[in-house]
């Protein structure tokens, strides 16, 4: 009886839902107004996103005349659900631990496939010529990152012996966070390299490079279907980075209102240092010079710490 | 309803913090372009912090900035593009020649002005104009894109 109340808010409310939203759009907007400052400009105000996301919402949304309408606004749905339901599946150290009942880190695993995939089927739904270059570029990435990430998974489940995302805080709270751990380094390193190119961020971003194939898969999308792709992203965000946090960092106090301001400081960490200085630092990789960085650095990597935990 | 009302204000000046710009270029000499593109918002003038952001898509995009005479062999594509931008939207015409054929208004090849085609609301002139009325013209822009949203 208890369950059944608490799944529907933890998805719609507090860890997902609202909280995540809005947690999300906000290190957007963080990230946004410092890397306007790193580049010597003024900046948006830190709530753009936001803004960004009312408009959209009062937009109209054009389907194009070629494009498969159905899958077409379907898919920016899908998206935003299923990083709806991954918010509620990340946890917070001391505050908020994932039901059982609503999946483990193998699901977390599939949903954080699922917004690629969802880009991929909206490109190629659009009909535009770019949007398919978007498609062959979102899978060929995908390919390459996706192996170190379920290695990064083995490595930390392995290690602690469960892929109960509870069982993984525990024993880090119990034995201290992964992240001192040299022995769990490779695996960090890997995971490091991993997540700007689930973001999409600037070396990384080649399936939605604006200047080159003018975002891609989004090109044909306007409006509350724009918008709908928008708070997939700032929900990927936050899933992906507290993915992050409760493999490696998940040491927090225990009492509920210093959980969540640690959670949101690492949080903030993580998107700053690996995302903003990143991006503004960087130019964009070439589709090939991605694949094969992945397939050399993080690939071994996350084998190497896998034989180190495995072998330990 | 007044409850419905007010909402709906609030949203509308919320919106209007979040203009997005698209630039078409209708045969121009690049010389407005330049000053949009790399004067009037990047570091110096930076119009980010108006809110508003370049996009390459014309569905993404609230104002449209013209630059440009309208040549003939472009005419068709920019009335296509433009058909593309979703409402509610805002034309800025920037530089003399959307607003006249500038230097170019007699010869055979141009279809200046482009308020024939499309609808301009606001007029920057200049050949090319000084960022500070680039700015000025989108803040212009922004005015009426807040009656329209």
């Amino acid at each position: 009886m208890l369950q059944s109340t608490t799944i529907p808010l933890a998805v719609l409310l507090f860890p997902g839902g609202v909280f995540a939203v809005a947690l999300g759009l906000m290190l957007k907007g963080m990230d946004r107004r410092l890397a306007a400052r790193l580049q010597g400009r003024i900046g948006p105000p830190l709530a753009q996103p936001f803004y960004d996301l009312v408009k959209l919402a009062r937009k109209r949304t054009m389907v194009p005349d070629i494009a498969a309408e159905p899958v077409f606004l379907g898919a920016p749905l899908i998206g935003a659900a299923s990083m709806l339901l991954a918010a509620a599946l990340v946890p917070i150290a001391g505050v908020y631990t994932p039901d059982p009942i609503l999946g483990d880190l193998l699901v977390l695993l599939y949903l954080l496939a699922v917004p690629a995939v969802v880009l991929m089927v909206a490109g190629s739904a659009s009909g535009s010529p770019f949007g398919a270059i978007g498609f062959s570029r979102e899978m060929a990435l995908m390919l390459a990152y996706e192996g170190p990430l379920v290695l990064v998974v083995a490595t930390v489940a392995l290690r602690v012996g469960s892929f109960s995302i509870a069982d993984i805080i525990a024993y880090q709270q119990v034995h201290g966070a992964f992240l001192f751990d040299p022995m769990m380094w490779p695996a960090l390193a890997a995971f490091l390299a991993f997540y700007p190119a689930n973001l999409g961020i600037i070396p990384f971003d080649i399936p939605e490079a604006e200047t080159e194939v003018l975002e891609g898969p989004l090109l044909e999308y306007s409006g509350p279907a724009l918008g709908l792709f928008k708070v997939m992203s700032a929900l990927k965000a936050v899933v992906v980075l507290g993915l992050g946090i409760a493999l490696f960092w998940p040491s927090a106090p225990d009492s509920g209102a210093l959980g969540i301001l640690a959670h949101l400081a690492k949080l903030i960490v993580m998107m700053l240092l690996g995302v903003t200085v990143l991006r503004v630092s960087m130019g964009r990789m070439r589709i090939d010079q991605a694949f094969h960085f992945f397939l050399k650095w993080p690939l071994a990597l996350s084998v190497l710490s896998l034989v180190i935990v495995a072998c330990a | 309803m007044t409850l419905l009302q007010t909402l709906n204000e609030k949203a509308k000046q919320i919106a209007v913090r979040s203009p997005w710009i698209y630039r078409i270029n209708a045969g121009s000499c690049n010389g407005c372009d330049v000053e949009c593109a790399t004067t009037a918002l990047i570091p110096r003038y930076d119009v980010e912090r108006l809110g508003c952001q370049y996009c390459g898509s014309p569905r993404h995009a609230d104002i449209v900035l013209i630059t440009g005479p309208l040549t003939a062999r472009i005419k068709d594509d920019v009335l296509r593009v433009f058909a593309e931008v979703p409402d509610p939207k805002v034309t800025v015409a920037v530089g003399v020649c959307p607003i006249s054929g500038g230097i170019f208004r007699e010869s055979y090849a141009v279809h200046a002005p482009v308020d024939q085609y499309l609808p301009v609301d606001v007029n920057v002139p200049g050949c090319p104009p000084r960022p500070q009325a680039i700015i000025e013209g989108i803040a212009q822009a922004i005015a009426i894109w807040r009656e329209r949203i």
